[in-house]
């Protein structure tokens, strides 16, 4: 479903982001990608909805390569959860998910606020799968919790039944156990509805015990790919190039991302 | 900070590290700037005579002093201002087809003898009695309907600015605009549009289309669209980047991030803008009338240039619990409206 073919990107002339990445992700499958910090998943990911533009290589979805051209066609079938949820703050979480199928609604019906019944009927659906109630319905975005608002990200990802969602470090700003809740929903939603997830993590144990596959990334190669079960101490050690305490490493990140940080542009349109 | 420097700070023991003092040299150059140009300036605008005679306004007003200059002007006006003008005299030889049974509501005639000086007998006689139509509140109303007209001069300015205003702000802001070209002409129209002050452009406006409300909308319009096509840009650039970048990445197009990702969040701020540009723009409207675009300035200018200081008076407070007024409503619609 995904293809990465000898994928690589060059920030400027000496920073190498990607370095002859090749993947395979087919559907339904929730891939995690780990690494230690500039080791390129965010990179990764971007790259597969145009974000970011490959230097090098091809990336296939269904079959089609992504150039700029094919993005207009392929954005649609992708969904995107980001670290720091990006929903628009004043706006009502109902109208925060139904924002998901603006690529599938004319400009003019969209500036009219007019979605579709069915439509609405879907979002509530989906509302009642990721965890909240009606009540929250017409809240405001920026009055809901951080859990709370990754799940609202999580339905807006999830709407337009997309082919593959992009998760870009969806629980760096969580507390490890709403972190844990939702990796479990996107897990099921993701085999519920027969989605492939592409996933970046910083946190190994969450990668072990939710995702089907690991791909860690090590200076924009490929370090690792495989099940969860082979990432043994010595694996992370190489992975993330230091030879003690990962695991301390992984809760240290889990407790620094628990800080509250500025919104910060992650990459910029293309 | 490249990667050799934070090498070198690590390398260098805490007690050595440089700390920036707080005032530079360009701080110190600019205060020693002022220093030297302002009184210098000060003496070129009379700033000094200003204070002098406000001084001496003071003492007079405290009757520490007899008489001043301040004190005159102010007393010219104080002692005519009160009490207001609220009645309108008319001389019925100058009403068309009043009707003597039906007069107008409170309204009621009175006959004014007119006295002329006898220099034979030098003696004050009366000569004729004249007729007058009194309306107790007549002025009033009269003041209140000019109002009414002001008020919608700048409300239609307001509507014209925001009209012009959208789309000068998208086209202003970087990253919207959809040529280079378009980004630099549109702040350049934002900025003429800002620099020509409304009482000069209306006056261009009444030679084009004559005396009347539409001469002071446009005026106010253009002037008002600067500001506001400014104010539009700049708030659309300061937008957070995330909301947009998220659905962009899934297709949706410039349009429909604008409509979800960015006017949701920069709503408050136009609708503060608004607010104050239509209070300015009823400040305004009222001095336009004095180069004969409409609203309650030409008014104002005919009784000050009499001395009608009551009526002038009227004016000024009618004006005042309008802006008031209208304050308090804007308020209230734009707290309903977030």
């Amino acid at each position: 479903m995904l293809e990465f073919r000898e994928v690589g990107k060059r920030y400027g002339v000496s920073e190498v982001a990607l370095d002859r990445v090749s993947l395979k992700i087919p559907r339904g499958q929730f891939c995690a990608v780990i690494g230690p910090s500039g080791a390129g998943k965010s990179t990764l990911l971007h790259t597969v909805n145009g974000m970011v533009m490959p230097s090098t290589g091809t990336i296939l979805f269904s079959s089609i390569p992504i150039t700029r051209k094919t993005l207009k066609q392929i954005r649609p079938r992708i969904g995107m959860i980001h670290q720091q949820f990006n929903l628009v703050d004043r706006l009502s979480v109902l109208s925060n998910v139904l924002t998901g199928a603006l690529p599938h609604l004319s400009t003019f019906r969209s500036w009219l606020n007019l979605f579709p019944l069915e439509l609405q009927r879907k979002a509530c659906d989906i509302f009642a799968d990721v965890g909240l109630e009606e009540k929250h319905l017409y809240r405001r975005a920026s009055d809901l919790s951080g859990g709370q608002q990754q799940r609202v990200a999580i339905a807006r990802a999830f709407l337009m039944n997309p082919d593959l969602v992009l998760a870009d470090e969806p629980v760096a700003s969580l507390d490890p156990k709403i972190s844990e809740d939702i990796l479990r929903l996107l897990r099921d939603a993701s085999r519920r509805t027969n989605t492939a997830v592409l996933c970046s993590l910083h946190q190994v144990n969450l990668a072990k015990e939710y995702a089907d596959r690991v791909v860690a990334l090590h200076k924009g190669r490929i370090a690792y790919d495989d099940g969860a079960g082979g990432l043994t101490e010595d694996v992370l050690a190489e992975i993330y190039g230091h030879s003690s305490s990962v695991r301390d490493r992984a809760v240290h990140r889990t407790k620094m991302s628990q800080i509250p940080m500025s919104p910060k542009r992650e990459a910029s349109a293309p | 900070m490249s990667a050799r420097s934070i090498k070198e700070e690590k390398e260098c023991p805490p007690e050595k590290w440089r700390l920036r003092h707080p005032y530079g040299w360009k701080t110190v150059a600019i205060l020693l700037l002022l220093t030297l140009f302002l009184p210098f300036s000060a003496r070129r605008v009379d700033v000094y005579k200003g204070l002098r005679m406000s001084a001496e306004g003071v003492a007079d007003a405290s009757g520490i002093r007899e008489d001043s200059s301040v004190g005159r002007g102010w007393r010219s006006f104080f002692d005519a201002a009160f009490p207001l003008v609220l009645a309108e005299k008319t001389a019925v030889a100058r009403i068309e087809n009043l009707n003597r049974e039906r007069l107008p509501r409170f309204s009621t005639i009175v006959k004014e003898p007119i006295r002329e000086y006898d220099l034979a007998s030098g003696e004050w006689k009366v000569t004729e009695e004249v007729e007058y139509l009194v309306e107790p509140f007549g002025y009033l109303l009269r003041v209140i309907r000019l109002m009414l007209d002001t008020v919608e001069i700048a409300l239609w300015g307001t509507i014209l600015a925001l009209l012009i205003a959208l789309p000068l702000g998208y086209c202003s802001a970087k990253d919207y605009a959809p040529y280079g070209v378009l980004y630099g002409l549109a702040r350049g129209v934002c900025s003429l549009h800002r620099a020509i002050p409304e009482l000069i452009s209306a006056m261009f406006f009444v030679l084009m289309f004559g005396f009347g409300p539409v001469p002071g909308i446009l005026a106010l319009g253009i002037h008002s669209s600067g500001f506001l096509g400014k104010f539009f840009a700049d708030d659309i650039e300061n937008t957070p980047p995330g909301p947009q970048d998220a659905l962009r990445c899934i297709g949706a197009n410039q349009l429909k991030v604008i409509r979800f990702a960015v006017l949701p969040q920069v709503m408050p701020q136009y609708l503060a803008y608004l607010q104050y540009i239509l209070e300015r723009n009823v400040r305004t409207a009222t001095v336009l009338g004095i180069v004969g675009a409409g609203g309650i300035g030409m008014e104002l200018k005919g009784r000050w240039d009499l001395s009608d200081f009551g009526h002038v008076s009227t004016i000024l407070l009618v004006v005042f619990l309008t802006v008031l007024l209208l304050e308090k409503l804007t308020q209230r619609v734009r707290k309903k409206m977030m």
